[in-house]
């Protein structure tokens, strides 16, 4: 205990020397003055909506793995709503704001971190609590533990290391899309919260001042924070809360790496604990087959859903009249285009998806399977995870531009290299997860039979691995989806300037949403997109992962 | 007087689009002081038998009498020891045998006391703050035992509780569960016990009721007379013809065809030798 508060001290004390070294050397832009306050702002933010989505997700989570109908109803359509990007959330929130003044823009930027965060920890529990043993449900009930001191006793403690683990997902997830939600774009007007944000800070000095310098001590700044207090906080809860469970304990022995600090903190990284509910429980829960009822259940509250919200923006009752209005309105001219559209966002997906599912499975294999390689790659992968994505947006970009001077070459650049840094990280992860689990028995047989290098490799380990490669690929795909709606669309850079955008569908939505604020026709995109999404499901990855299920060898 | 009484029970899981008929019309009755031993080759429907009696599911048709009132769901008055232990990993031993004690509404200082004095009972004296994980697979079982006989139940109900264990240790515990049974002092003193294991039975039980491959059915008793202690006469011709006996009850069952008629229940045979 000592030695996390020292550490902490520790890392507060590095955090208030970077943002005395910010304030003093940038305050050529006033704003920089309020960073103390604008990252007071932010972390609060994110820990309050660490709060509510923990309390929602483990109470709703509960109730859907025990009640037959909030099962059939909820689970179904709080997948739906996992999977629509961020951005399709702000049509709602655009309501909210003219509602409520500067309380709304509060408000709907928790909402906004919330539809984020809250997800992993519902999924988490709610596979925790179906993972409990049946012989344990059996015992407990037959001596007498039921409703409320089932859960005290037998749920609760069994979907600990699950509420933690989702809940360190949700902080970084909180952190991934914290630039959106602080720097709302809409109309040419951009909103932010009153009190500000670390965020906000970023996205001003990415798209207003244009200051590279800036813009990467900000990062620097917003990494370190991510980083660290991960490792401190989530390692050590994460041990606390498995110690007497029932769980395979993965533990990567690295020896000696550093002393304190960041390497030392990473080298307790404990992955299997750390993310594998995730990639279990939401990847799962895709390929669940829903049956009839549910998917018709679905589908009905998704419409009236839309219904309600197109209600709050039109302030009145959504008629085709009114609905076949906006479909004339611009930018839905470009509609034409759609086909092509579709097909340049899928080659990006595509491009990025082939190289970061190349890159890490090297990796991934590698680090499994040599201590060196894992020294090097797991505080990689633990910085690489924990950097905001789209924070690094607009600094890839500038730094582009200014290199190859073209700027429709450097977006899409700028696109691949966004979309491969996004995806590669659930690919290594599962692919390390999954070599580690590969049985012994199956090494053995190696071993004796003298399988040796590139011949052990594409014989032994990649076949035992397919599963989780394409359980790691739904989750890719899933937030390579997320990202390219950003990374398609720079926003203006100067007041009253033009954004810059590459042809697809991203930017497509994206115009729609922040320039004409066209939301019948952003919901008809969500609306494709879920489709694609949902057909790549069934065709491929349904397919793919019932072929490979013969390869799972069960210990 | 018996003490539960099986009457007619029939019962069928749906699986998704079929149904399965795991109990075909079983009945058998088990007396006051009784040990009776369901055998049965895997997959016959003996555990599920032994979960409807103790209320964890219910049977499709027939009925279950305790003491002549029909079972509905789990009662304190009919414990039970599970083949896995099913003990909660997150409490030690000595919070594991009080967890349903403190259900029962008995309070804090006399149920440690209690759940000490059962733990000692079965020789876990000094492990009452160990968690699950850090006992042997015979420890946990022994903490199993424990926390259902701290209930001070009339029936104690066993699912295979040896099968997850090793031979030496499981032949320390069988011993350990019949001198329960055999104590006067304790009030459980009718135990029903579902084995594979044809051996263990005849070792243990006074009855044998032999089960049928599914659909399960009754397919006759066995009624074991060696007198006890029994380790004394485990090289007897006398036990390794009633071995016999269950073994040839369990061949017939196997070799019915679909049809079959239910065999008369009491059925009391004779030892052939």
């Amino acid at each position: 205990m000592r030695k996390y508060a020292v550490s902490f001290v520790v890392g507060l004390i590095i955090l208030c020397v970077m943002s005395w070294l910010i304030v003093t050397f940038m305050s050529y832009h006033e704003e920089i003055g309020n960073l103390p306050l604008y990252t007071f702002s932010t972390i609060s933010r994110i820990v309050i909506t660490l709060l509510i989505s923990v309390a929602w997700g483990v109470s709703f989570g509960i109730f859907a793995a025990t009640n037959k109908w909030a099962s059939l109803i909820l689970t179904p359509f709080i997948d739906l709503l996992q999977s629509i990007p961020i951005l399709g959330y702000f049509p709602m929130v655009i309501g909210f704001l003219i509602a409520l003044g500067p309380l709304g823009i509060e408000l709907s930027v928790i909402i906004l971190l919330f539809t984020s965060m809250a997800w992993a920890i519902f999924f988490g529990v709610l596979g925790a609590v179906r993972a409990i043993p049946t012989n344990l449900v059996e015992s407990s009930r037959s001596f007498g533990l039921t409703g409320w001191r089932y859960i005290r006793h037998v749920i609760l403690p069994a979907i600990t290391p699950a509420v933690v683990s989702g809940a360190n997902l949700a902080w970084c997830d909180g952190w991934f899309f914290m630039i959106a939600a602080e720097y709302i774009q809409y109309k040419g007007t951009v909103v932010t919260p009153p009190s500000g944000g670390l965020g906000t800070l970023l996205a001003m000095a990415a798209y207003q001042w244009q200051d590279m310098n800036v813009a990467i001590a900000l990062l620097i700044f917003i990494t370190f924070i991510v980083v660290y207090f991960n490792t401190l906080t989530w390692h050590r809860l994460m041990e606390r809360a498995t110690t007497g469970t029932f769980k395979p304990v993965f533990r990567m022995d690295l020896s000696g790496v550093g002393k304190l600090g960041v390497a030392r903190a990473t080298s307790w990284l404990h992955f299997g604990r750390l993310h594998w509910p995730k990639s279990f429980s939401i990847a799962s829960q895709r390929l669940r087959k829903y049956s009839h009822i549910e998917k018709i259940i679905a589908a009905v509250l998704a419409i009236s859903t839309i219904f309600v919200v197109l209600y709050i923006v039109f302030g009145q009752f959504p008629t085709f009249a009114i609905i076949s209005e906006r479909f004339s309105k611009p930018p839905a001219e470009e509609l034409g285009s759609l086909p092509l559209l579709v097909a340049l966002t899928m080659g990006r997906l595509t491009i990025a998806y082939g190289i970061s599912l190349a890159v890490a499975i090297t990796m991934g294999v590698l680090a499994a399977e040599h201590k060196r390689f894992a020294a090097v790659f797991y505080p990689l992968y633990d910085i690489g995870q924990g950097v905001p994505i789209l924070a690094l947006f607009p600094v890839i970009f500038l730094g582009l531009k200014e290199i190859l001077g073209i700027e429709g070459v450097a977006l899409e650049l700028t696109c691949i290299i966004m979309l491969v840094l996004d995806m590669i990280w659930y690919m290594f992860l599962n692919v390390v997860s999954a070599v580690k689990n590969i049985p012994t028995e199956i090494k053995e047989v190696g071993q004796i039979f003298g399988f040796k290098g590139l011949k052990r490799i594409t014989h032994l380990v990649i076949p035992s691995i397919l599963p989780s490669i394409v359980t790691g690929s739904i989750l890719s795909w899933g937030t390579g989806w997320n990202t390219i709606i950003f990374a398609e669309y720079l926003p203006s850079t100067q007041q009253g300037g033009q954004p810059i955008s590459v042809l697809g569908l991203g930017s497509f939505l994206d115009k729609a949403g922040y320039e004409w604020g066209n939301t019948v026709l952003l919901i008809f995109l969500l609306g494709i997109i879920a489709v694609i999404v949902l057909s790549m499901e069934g065709f491929v990855w349904r397919r793919l992962l019932r072929k490979f299920e013969k390869y799972h060898v069960e210990v | 007087m018996s003490v539960l009484e099986v009457e007619n029970v029939t019962k069928t899981f749906t699986m998704e689009k079929s149904k399965i008929l795991v109990l075909d019309n079983v009945s058998f009755s088990v007396g006051n002081d009784e040990f009776v031993c369901l055998v049965g080759p895997s997959g016959c429907g003996k555990s599920t038998m032994l979960r409807i009696i103790a209320g964890l599911e219910k049977a499709d048709s027939g009925k279950i009498l305790f003491r002549g009132q029909p079972i509905t769901k789990p009662t304190p008055k009919i414990a039970m020891v599970f083949q896995l232990f099913g003990l909660l990993p997150w409490k030690t031993a000595l919070e594991n045998v009080e967890v349903p004690l403190e259900v029962l509404g008995i309070e804090k200082e006399k149920r440690k006391h209690i759940a000490e004095e059962y733990l000692n009972m079965v020789g876990l004296e000094g492990f009452e703050n160990t968690y699950p994980h850090d006992l042997s697979g015979g420890m946990k079982q022994r903490v199993g035992i424990a926390r259902a006989l701290a209930l001070k139940p009339d029936v104690l109900l066993m699912d295979e509780p040896f099968s997850s264990l090793d031979e030496l240790t499981a032949k320390t515990l069988r011993g350990l569960v019949l001198d329960f049974w055999r104590n006067p002092t304790l009030p459980t003193n009718t135990f029903v016990m579902v084995s594979h294991n044809v051996e263990e039975a005849v070792f243990m039980a006074d009855r044998v009721i032999v089960m049928s491959p599914r659909p399960g059915k009754v397919i006759g008793e066995v009624k074991i007379e060696i007198s006890r202690p029994r380790e004394e006469h485990l090289r007897d011709s006398e036990y390794f013809g009633l071995i016999d006996e269950v073994v040839e009850l369990l061949e017939k069952g196997k070799n019915k065809t679909k049809d079959v008629s239910p065999v008369s229940l009491t059925a009391n045979r004779a030892n052939n030798i």
